[in-house]
């Protein structure tokens, strides 16, 4: 605010060109213009949406009948005495904490390997993209035949080499890996692309350089492709975790939540408070806690990832 | 040394893009049987999910769907939609990204952390308060309601903000001594660089547009609102995960579709040269 | 008028108030919305207008409203608005919320009560009695579903209940049958037990397929009906509170835990997978609903199929010492707000009425008819097994319509029970679970 004052006290003072060419590194309202239109809409359209929530969260509410009593943080209380929900926030947590490494890694091995301008590489990458395609109904359809018990692709795999099968999605301890590898395979796209898309940034003439220097590959790759993409590594790794944090159609559709809750994420806990239980309070309250623990997961990777920019 | 270096550079080569291959063969597995499954006769599929290659094969599965007199509707309200938010996505984004992240105003710095935070919102902590909101403006069953709520998403301007931040400076520099105005600046020298971004951000825009769920059926009540994803919804019997697999299969296929066309028209800008040559 | 025309649809398109150009063009025309589920096959039956033509749920319901369409003298026409079956109730309730309410809805009987409650459902009786639907009709098991503190909420349809589909050749296998072929039954849980073991040793094979996996109320159904078998009950007189810690609820979780544990039920079957092992031959007995015999019937025709000259359906047999089964139905209800007008009230009625003179029709899809006229016929006992099956319209126990969340309730008992089956959750565990969720649900509800 003080540099703006200071702008505009200076500005009489001086020629029209020189303002002009300073205003463009200095601050100025009229730049806000870029992210203006951005705004309103945000605004309208979460913000606000956002803020209902919240007051939805304090109040015990009926949709249809519009009837709405005051309860505070009744709801919150709730949550934190329902084992079910705290269920909830655990198995969310391990799915993301297995996922998002996997598709930074993966996701960045295959555009290295992919970031070629032929034939293979645009087959390849249409491949690796291809399961995107597909909606959650029809990935977790597939998968579910896939993991069948005794008939299914797998069961047939693991007789093949002499092993018992056994369908991951009936077992506690399998079904949510079970689910985590399942979305691996539907949207690696996504991270694959965008580190194609970083990639592409990197100036040609600095490996070059480095194929002068016989540098290995190894080397190349932590000394000079690594450290011109790490933005993009911490935006994939920020979007994972937001992705993830978010879990829903594939657990509802492939285990339900189950065996024993062993795989039912917040979001799906949210549907089923707000859709079949019909309690919107409590519904917005399991949002409000993981908007917040989004907020958390968020605020430590841009922490993080600003700490490593400083370095 | 150098030679010898060079060689096992190549095997190098070879063997990554080998294990790239089995993967992708594993990755396409499901694909492949997708769509051998689409066709199949249901009654069939009832019985048999594993027989792909051996008859009996039927195209009712297609013949089904495009039977039906309001798929064309559906197709093209998908398309409104989709090109609609994928278009106005790209023109939000890639200016508040550009002011995020190569102009300065006042306040900059809450207000992006302000739309970052924005990220965090799950769908599901939105999706009523919204449906209120365009309720009470009576904007239900509308392309508005349809396409508007998706652009208040912030991974846009992420995405566009990180991405014009690593264009080097002196680019822009060069531009601004010859005192430019910044919409020129942004539009004509920057806007061209950031291609491959744009296209990754226009691909997933189209592809969640395409596939989006929840929003549009408590928007969407009206059939000849509906878009093609809940439009084929709709048209699946109660049973249709045992009964209906080979028209559901058929239907992953014909809404799928336009999708690899959208991809394949932006993909080719993501990796091409046309950035790498003119960035430093 | 061209003119007109060209103008329309192009703020059709530039707008997208698609409705408009969908709007009725005569004006002597009464249009009314149908919601429903049941898919949509236009390819199959869009022209269809003679439902005697018609098979299966869908293809029933779209040439009924065809042919009403086509024959009906008023000038009345029926628009189905068709949604998907899993969030049909949430498209229903947003519908509600946004004031675009259908004329007439399908609603299934244990969610009724639901709607009831909040005054959202137009009582129907005197309607009824302007169009001739005469409520006596009603079979005892409809009756239950649809009158609710004396009034009549809603046109029954249909009533679906818990059955046993049974692959006779293996019963016979293990000397399960009578000389006539017919199936013996078990009449006991240690008759099953010992039945499930004959099998067993005969077959090797399992003596049933339940869905375990990624399903949540085909527990439920299974666990109340041996409980209501047993002359007992589950909630309590005002409809607010469950209570599973009895002698027939553990009897009832003890039994089923056994036959899993005993290696008597396929292991790991999803939905699909439950109905494949049944027509592949892989178990006896497929524990699901009406709408399969439809299916397996068919398959049963084909000389390579595992059931051919072996497919036989009954209800759910009889372990303890009353004769009850878990039964739910299909109804038809007129939202408050759906008629805009007498005339389009008038309509809906009509339209009611034309449905439920086709009940008959419907039940051709193997659920058991809503109307008592249609169960005396002879027509509907000359279809394959309905027979067997036509005593739960009278004997069909039905969750009591003072439950509130009926579906979120099933969903959760059922989720318990998987996790006794699937990960061995302790029956007193698994009882302490059903009553906590549950109660802390129904507290909840004002």
């Amino acid at each position: 605010m003080s540099s703006l004052t200071s702008s505009l006290a200076d500005a009489p003072v001086q020629d029209t060109t020189r303002v002009r060419t300073r205003s463009y590194s200095n601050r100025h309202w009229g730049n806000a213009l870029f992210v203006l239109p951005f705004v309103c809409v945000y605004i309208a359209l979460l913000v606000i949406p956002v803020a209902d929530g919240f007051w939805m969260s304090l109040h015990d509410l009926d949709v249809l009948s519009g009837d709405s009593t005051w309860v505070g943080l009744q709801n919150f209380v709730r949550l934190w005495h329902d084992g079910i929900f705290r269920g909830a926030v655990w198995n969310t947590f391990v799915f993301v904490l297995m996922t998002t490494p996997a598709f930074v890694a993966l996701g960045l091995a295959l555009a290295l390997a992919l970031n070629r301008q032929d034939r293979t590489g645009t087959a390849l990458r249409t491949i690796f993209f291809g399961s995107s395609v597909l909606s959650v109904t029809i990935v977790t359809l597939v998968w579910r035949l896939v993991f069948m018990t005794d008939i299914g692709l797998l069961a047939n795999v693991m007789h093949f080499f002499g092993l018992s099968a056994i369908n991951p999605l009936t077992s506690s301890a399998l079904a949510l890996p079970a689910i985590a590898l399942v979305t691996v395979w539907w949207i690696i796209g996504l991270p694959m692309m965008l580190f194609l898309a970083a990639l592409q940034q990197i100036p040609e003439e600095i490996y070059e350089a480095a194929a002068m220097d016989n540098a290995s590959r190894w080397r190349t790759f932590w000394a000079i492709t690594l450290p011109s993409i790490r933005r993009t590594v911490a935006l994939v790794a920020t979007i994972e975790v937001i992705l993830q944090f978010q879990l829903f159609g594939q657990a509802q559709l492939m285990t339900n939540g189950g065996p024993n809750n062993a795989s039912r994420p917040i979001v799906q806990f949210i549907y089923e408070a707000g859709f079949q239980q019909w309690a919107l309070g409590y519904s917005a309250a399991a949002a409000q806690v993981l908007f917040g623990l989004m907020l958390i997961g968020v605020s430590i990777q841009m922490w993080l990832s600003r700490r490593h920019d400083a370095q | 040394m150098s030679t010898q270096h060079i060689a096992g550079k190549r095997l190098g080569d070879r063997l990554i893009l080998l294990a790239v291959i089995v993967l992708a063969l594993i990755w396409v597995a499901p694909l492949i049987w997708v769509f051998g499954l689409s066709f199949k006769p249901n009654a069939e599929l009832m019985r048999h999910t594993n027989v792909l290659f051996s008859p009996p094969f039927t195209l009712k599965n297609y013949t089904d769907i495009l039977g039906n007199s309001s798929v064309f509707r559906w197709i093209l309200n998908s398309a409104i939609v989709s090109l609609g938010q994928t278009f106005l996505t790209l023109v939000l984004c890639s200016l508040a990204g550009y002011g995020f992240a190569r102009t300065e105003f006042p306040g900059k710095k809450v207000l992006y952390i302000a739309v970052l935070a924005g990220l965090a919102v799950p769908e599901q902590a939105v999706v009523i308060p919204l449906h209120h909101i365009f309720a009470d403006l009576d904007l239900h069953n509308t392309y508005s309601a349809l396409i508007l709520p998706r652009l208040a998403a912030p991974f846009g301007v992420f995405l566009m903000t990180q991405y014009f931040k690593a264009v080097p400076k002196d680019i822009e520099e060069a531009a601004l001594m010859d005192n430019t105005p910044r919409w020129k600046i942004f539009w004509r020298v920057v806007l061209p660089l950031s291609v491959p971004a744009q296209a990754t951000l226009g691909i997933f825009t189209f592809l969640n547009a395409w596939n989006d769920y929840l929003w549009p059926l408590i928007s969407a009540s009206k059939p000849e609102m509906y878009t093609l994803t809940l439009g084929l919804a709709t048209t699946q019997g109660n049973f249709a995960q045992s009964e209906g697999i080979g028209f559901l299969m058929a239907q992953a296929v014909f809404a799928g579709l336009p999708i690899f066309v959208i991809y394949l028209f932006f993909q080719k800008y993501i990796v091409s040269a046309v950035a790498g040559t003119t960035v430093r | 008028m061209k003119l007109n025309d060209i103008c329309k649809s192009l703020l059709a398109c530039s707008v997208g108030v698609g409705a408009l150009a969908a709007m009725p063009a005569h004006a002597e025309q009464t249009t009314i919305t149908l919601a429903r589920f049941f898919g949509a096959c236009e390819a199959d039956y869009g022209k269809v207008n003679d439902v005697t033509k018609a098979k299966g749920e869908c293809g029933i319901i779209t040439s009924l409203v065809n042919q009403f369409n086509a024959t009906n003298k008023d000038g009345i026409v029926v628009k189905p608005e068709i949604a998907e079956w899993g969030p049909y109730y949430d498209q229903l309730t947003s519908r509600i919320v946004a004031h675009n309410v259908p004329t007439i809805a399908v609603m299934h009987q244990s969610v009724l009560g639901d709607f009831v409650s909040r005054k959202l459902v137009e009582p129907l009786d005197d309607g009824f009695k302007s169009v001739g639907i005469n409520t006596a009709d009603f079979t005892p098991q409809a009756r239950h579903g649809v009158i609710l503190g004396g009034k009549t909420y809603a046109l029954p349809f249909d009533t679906w209940s818990w059955l046993w589909h049974l692959n006779t050749n293996i019963l016979k296998k293990a000397g399960l049958t009578n000389a006539d072929g017919s199936p013996i039954l078990p009449k006991s849980p240690d008759e099953l037990l010992a039945q499930a073991e004959k099998v067993k040793q005969a077959t090797g094979k399992p003596y049933f397929a339940w869905t375990t996996a990624n399903e949540t109320a085909a527990p439920t159904r299974t666990f109340f009906t041996l409980v209501y078998q047993q002359n007992a009950q589950v909630f309590s007189a005002d409809g607010r509170k469950i209570s599973v810690h009895t002698a027939a609820a553990t009897n009832a979780l003890t039994l089923m835990n056994k036959l899993w544990t005993g290696g008597y039920i396929k292991k790991g079957l999803d939905y699909g997978a439950t109905q494949q092992a049944f027509l592949n031959g892989d178990v006896a007995v497929d524990v699901v609903g009406n709408w399969t015999i439809d299916d397996f019937y068919t398959a049963a025709q084909k000389p390579d199929s595992a059931l051919h000259d072996g497919y036989d359906v009954v209800p759910f047999a009889n372990l303890y010492s009353k004769q009850a089964v878990f039964a739910d139905g299909h109804s038809w209800v007129m939202i408050k707000g759906g008629a805009k007008s007498d005339k389009e009230k008038k309509a809906a009625l009509t339209f009611m009425k034309f449905l439920w003179d086709h009940d008959f029709d419907w039940s051709r899809t193997g659920h058991l008819p809503a109307n008592n006229t249609v169960v005396q016929s002879a027509q509907y006992k000359a279809m394959p097994f309905r027979n067997n099956i036509i005593d739960i319209t009278r004997y069909g126990v039905s969750t009591p319509s003072n439950v509130p969340r009926q579906r979120a309730i099933e969903a959760i008992v059922g989720e318990e029970i998987s996790s006794m089956m699937l990960s061995g959750k302790a029956i007193p565990a698994v009882e302490d679970a059903i009553e906590t969720r549950v109660n802390t649900l129904l507290a909840g509800v004002k």
